[in-house]
């Protein structure tokens, strides 16, 4: 009260000494008999006449009324509130003074914007008092935003100031880590972020290692609290991302993210950090410096798991490849071995018969190896997808499912045996056909090549030997010396 | 998972797309073409032991600075979705 009783001192009491000026017009008006009174005395030296209250206030409403009755004042709303007859009650300041105000419904219907605390606006109206409480009031015909308010003002300023220390350059802006071991969170544990941040946390990354700090996100010291747990939970061991934040609210409920200490700690956050304040339409100035904006808390989470899922597919993208790179490595080597075996006859010189028969031998050898090795690390693989299957895949997507996880382990199972089955199959096949290509492998089958004296041709026609003629004939191990004794 | 010759999970990634670059790319000989095959399976288990590494755990830091399970409620909620 204290406030609105002094502004009634200073004034009033001049007008006692200068009768012309405002004590002439509430007469004039002639509104009530108390004023009539006083005026006809004036002339005369000081006479004590005492007023009741009411008939000073009355007096007091009348001079403000005639005075003030189309004024524009121009000031920053705060206390805004609609009552639920619908009128707007606020009060507009300056940095030296405060007045309280009222805007009737059907004028308040008319206005282009909401009027919101913080907002600077200029105002047309009439003053009036109210006599049951003697407060004067602007009653506020017309609203319109005028220049900037205060928080707007704040918040340009900061905006302006960080911007020239160049701490909105994208240069800055770290990338956050591929695989994040801790997911560090810095929030209030009272609002709907924390929770939204875990749900999609666990939904989409069912084993995220998550550590919160708990801190004041509005009010009185929240900047502080927020800079003070951003340099706590970075000094926790493997957090290598951190997500700051709070659900929506009015732009007075986000003010913690516009002040220095909070923008200044979470630009020097020494890990990868994403602001997450608010809903997607608010843009506090913590946006400006964070490495990553997320329009949400939720969509927070999801930048930090959604790398996660990138990764997945991109490795079974290069297992794939890298299976199909290594058969079509064997694919290339049996087939040249195939040409090999074509076209090196049994017709061919002996030495080269011998040097192609070890070749193929040889070949086959590092084939079956290679094969085998092929196999082997197949196998090792598919032990480790049947693994990575269990723990990862099949929690992830089935969570829960647990009947449906030993469904799909027993077929994984035997799907791992068929393919492996198969390869078995495969390589024996190949071996098998190999063999019976490879010149030895004739050998072993128990024919032998016949050799004119010189050892420089294949005898293939009995006619082009006569009886006498030494011979040389290979089987399998060794060589026999032969002489023809007659064609049969 | 323990590997001195894999610096990183984001080197692991790097080496395995090479490795398989290389493997489509050369006619190698056999044995490199083994030796890299094999590198690529290490690599790759390498990355999905990684991903699989982290623990499901949410943790309180608190003013003190010590670390302690969150309360049940702030994922109470979640996991009974899970089950359902």
């Amino acid at each position: 009260m204290s406030l609105f009783d002094l502004p009634f001192e200073e004034p009033l009491d001049p007008d006692h000494n200068r009768p012309d000026s405002a004590q002439g017009k509430p007469s004039d008006s002639a509104q009530g008999k108390p004023p009539a009174s006083p005026n006809k005395t004036k002339p005369r030296a000081p006479e004590r006449r005492v007023h009741t209250v009411s008939e000073l206030t009355a007096r007091i409403r009348t001079l403000l009324e005639e005075e003030l009755f189309e004024i524009w004042v121009e000031g920053e709303l705060s206390n805004c509130k609609v009552w639920n007859t619908g009128h707007l009650y606020f009060t507009l300041k300056d940095q030296g003074a405060q007045i309280k105000g009222v805007m009737f419904r059907s004028a308040l219907r008319l206005l282009k914007f909401t009027p919101k605390d913080g907002l600077r606006v200029v105002a047309r109206g009439r003053v009036s008092v109210y006599d049951p409480k003697g407060d004067y009031q602007i009653i506020c015909e017309h609203l319109e935003p005028g220049g900037l308010g205060a928080l707007q003002l704040a918040y340009d300023q900061l905006k302006q100031r960080l911007a020239t220390e160049g701490l909105f350059d994208s240069r800055r802006k770290r990338a956050l880590p591929a695989l994040p071991r801790k997911i560090g969170v810095v929030t209030s544990l009272d609002g709907a972020a924390i929770r939204d941040i875990i749900k999609v946390l666990r939904r989409r990354y069912a084993n995220a290692h998550v550590v919160i700090r708990p801190v004041r996100v509005q009010g009185e010291g929240a900047a502080l609290d927020i800079a003070r747990g951003l340099s706590a939970i970075a000094k926790v061991k493997g957090v290598d991302v951190v997500i700051v934040g709070r659900g929506g609210g009015s732009i007075e409920d986000l003010w913690a993210f516009n002040e220095e200490v909070a923008v200044r700690a979470i630009a020097g956050c020494p890990v990868p950090i994403i602001s997450a304040v608010g809903h997607e339409t608010d843009v506090t100035i913590a946006d400006f410096v964070a490495d990553l904006r997320a329009p949400t808390p939720s969509a927070a989470a999801e930048m930090v798991v959604a790398r996660k899922d990138e990764f997945v597919s991109r490795i079974d993208r290069l297992e794939v490849r890298l299976r199909g790179a290594i058969n079509a490595r064997r694919h290339r080597l049996e087939s040249r071995l195939r040409a090999l075996d074509a076209r090196s006859g049994i017709a061919s010189a002996r030495g080269r018969l011998a040097m192609r028969a070890r070749d193929a031998g040889e070949l086959t050898h590092e084939l079956r190896r290679a094969v085998r090795a092929s196999l082997s690390t197949r196998e090792r693989r598919y032990q480790t997808l049947r693994l990575a299957l269990e723990t990862f895949d099949l929690r992830r997507r089935l969570a829960g499912l647990r009947t449906r996880l030993v469904a799909g382990d027993g077929r994984l199972a035997s799907v791992v045996d068929r393919r492996r089955h198969a390869l078995d199959a495969r390589l024996g096949a190949a071996v098998a056909r190999l063999e019976s290509l490879s010149p030895l492998g004739v050998l072993a089958r128990g024919y032998a090549v016949c050799w004119n004296a010189d050892r420089t041709k294949v005898i293939r026609d009995a006619s082009s030997v006569a009886p006498g003629d030494r011979v040389t004939v290979t089987v399998e191990r060794g060589e026999l010396a032969c002489e023809v004794k007659g064609r049969v | 998972m323990s590997d001195t010759t894999i610096k990183d999970f984001e080197a692991a990634i790097a080496e395995l797309e090479a490795v398989v670059k290389k493997l489509e790319d050369g006619d190698l000989p056999l044995e490199e073409s083994l030796r890299l095959y094999e590198r690529g399976v290490h690599l790759s288990r390498f990355c999905h032991a990684r991903l699989e590494e982290a623990e499901r755990r949410i943790e309180i830091l608190n003013e003190r600075g010590h670390l302690q399970p969150a309360p049940a409620g702030l994922t109470a909620e979640d996991d009974s979705q899970t089950r359902r």
